[in-house]
């Protein structure tokens, strides 16, 4: 009997371990692979909107979801962008690189233009500058 | 005659009086002044090729490389100054710390110059660089761009391709290779 509820409890507990490596947040102070420090991400969007940031115009378009693991020493970034507008959208971005302490790891990056179909995604990927650059925010600005 | 006359000395005086206006822009900024080669799609290329460089195994593995950087053909129609592109590769994978370079052949008159120099009698002896102390390079960096223009009536289109590749010069082989495409379309 007393065999019998171990195994139970011990499949219990390896279920929940399972679920809760499913979420993705098997590392504290990351969510999906990037770094999110002390501020509270239960989710993508959560996630999008703790990296994101919008610069001169305003732009339609949205990533709906960032993504981060690391190559080597350096933290490496897919972000979706969306466009669910009927018309072409052109935009630009950059990546703001942090430091550990929150400063900024290298000099600001070139703005990048692109353009996005109507209904459309497109995913930008990146890598970062140095090994100090562990922490990042995704610029975007509007080219129309 | 003399109304005609009157016009054109106004205009003229009105054209000499046009104030000229000068502001700083943002260096990095997206420039689309023209459709030609500019300062937005050199920093997107030196960018991209230092960034994916950086992941390249005989990089990423921490041993400091020593890279020399060889020539970049410009194969397209425009004038490009592509040991400006060169030199921004160079110093984005500098900052990165993962790779050390070795003088170049534009910069090696320089460097054996230098070297003569400490050896005169101005210098002492003891603290002078001594020939044959010079590190080889390992890996030789070169490239290519090119570009494909097509002009109809009111729409003009430039496809710049640009090539870069990492050589590594004991064996010849080809350690890491990319590409990066630019479309640019002008319409009236």
């Amino acid at each position: 009997m007393k065999t019998r509820l171990i195994l139970a409890a011990l499949a219990g507990t390896m279920l929940i371990a399972g679920c809760a490596t499913k979420k993705g947040f098997e590392q504290p102070g990351y969510a999906f692979g990037c770094p999110i420090g002390d501020q509270k991400v239960g989710s993508m969007d959560d996630l999008v909107k703790a990296k994101t940031a919008m610069e001169g115009h305003r732009t339609t378009i949205q990533p709906t979801e960032i993504r981060c693991t690391k190559a080597g020493e350096l933290l490496k970034i897919d972000a979706n962008l969306n466009n669910d507008s009927s018309s072409v959208k052109r935009i630009a971005y950059k990546f703001r690189w942090m430091d550990r302490e929150g400063m900024r790891a290298s000099e600001e990056e070139s703005w990048k233009p692109l353009m996005l179909y109507n209904n459309s995604n497109m995913m930008v990927s990146t890598v970062a500058p140095n090994a100090k650059a562990v922490d990042f925010r995704l610029i975007l600005m509007s080219q129309e | 005659m003399k109304n005609l006359l009157v016009l054109v000395a106004v205009a003229l005086i009105a054209a000499g009086c046009a104030k000229e206006k000068t502001a700083y822009g943002d260096a990095r900024g997206v420039e689309t002044v023209t459709n030609q080669f500019g300062s937005t799609d050199l920093q997107l290329i030196a960018e991209t090729m230092a960034r994916s460089m950086q992941q390249a195994s005989v990089i990423a593995s921490g041993n400091l490389p020593i890279v020399t950087v060889q020539e970049v053909k410009n194969k397209t129609s425009e004038y490009i100054d592509t040991r400006s592109i060169t030199d921004s590769i160079r110093a984005e994978l500098q900052k990165g710390g993962r790779v050390r370079f070795a003088v170049d052949a534009p910069g090696m008159t320089q460097q054996i110059d230098e070297v003569k120099r400490q050896q005169s009698e101005y210098y002492a002896k003891e603290a002078a660089v001594e020939k044959g102390q010079m590190v080889g390079a390992q890996y030789r960096m070169e490239g290519n761009i090119t570009s494909i223009v097509k002009e109809v009536k009111n729409t003009k289109d430039v496809y710049y391709k640009f090539n870069l590749q990492l050589w590594n010069i004991r064996n010849g082989l080809l350690e890491w290779s990319d590409e990066k495409e630019i479309r640019k379309t002008t319409t009236r």
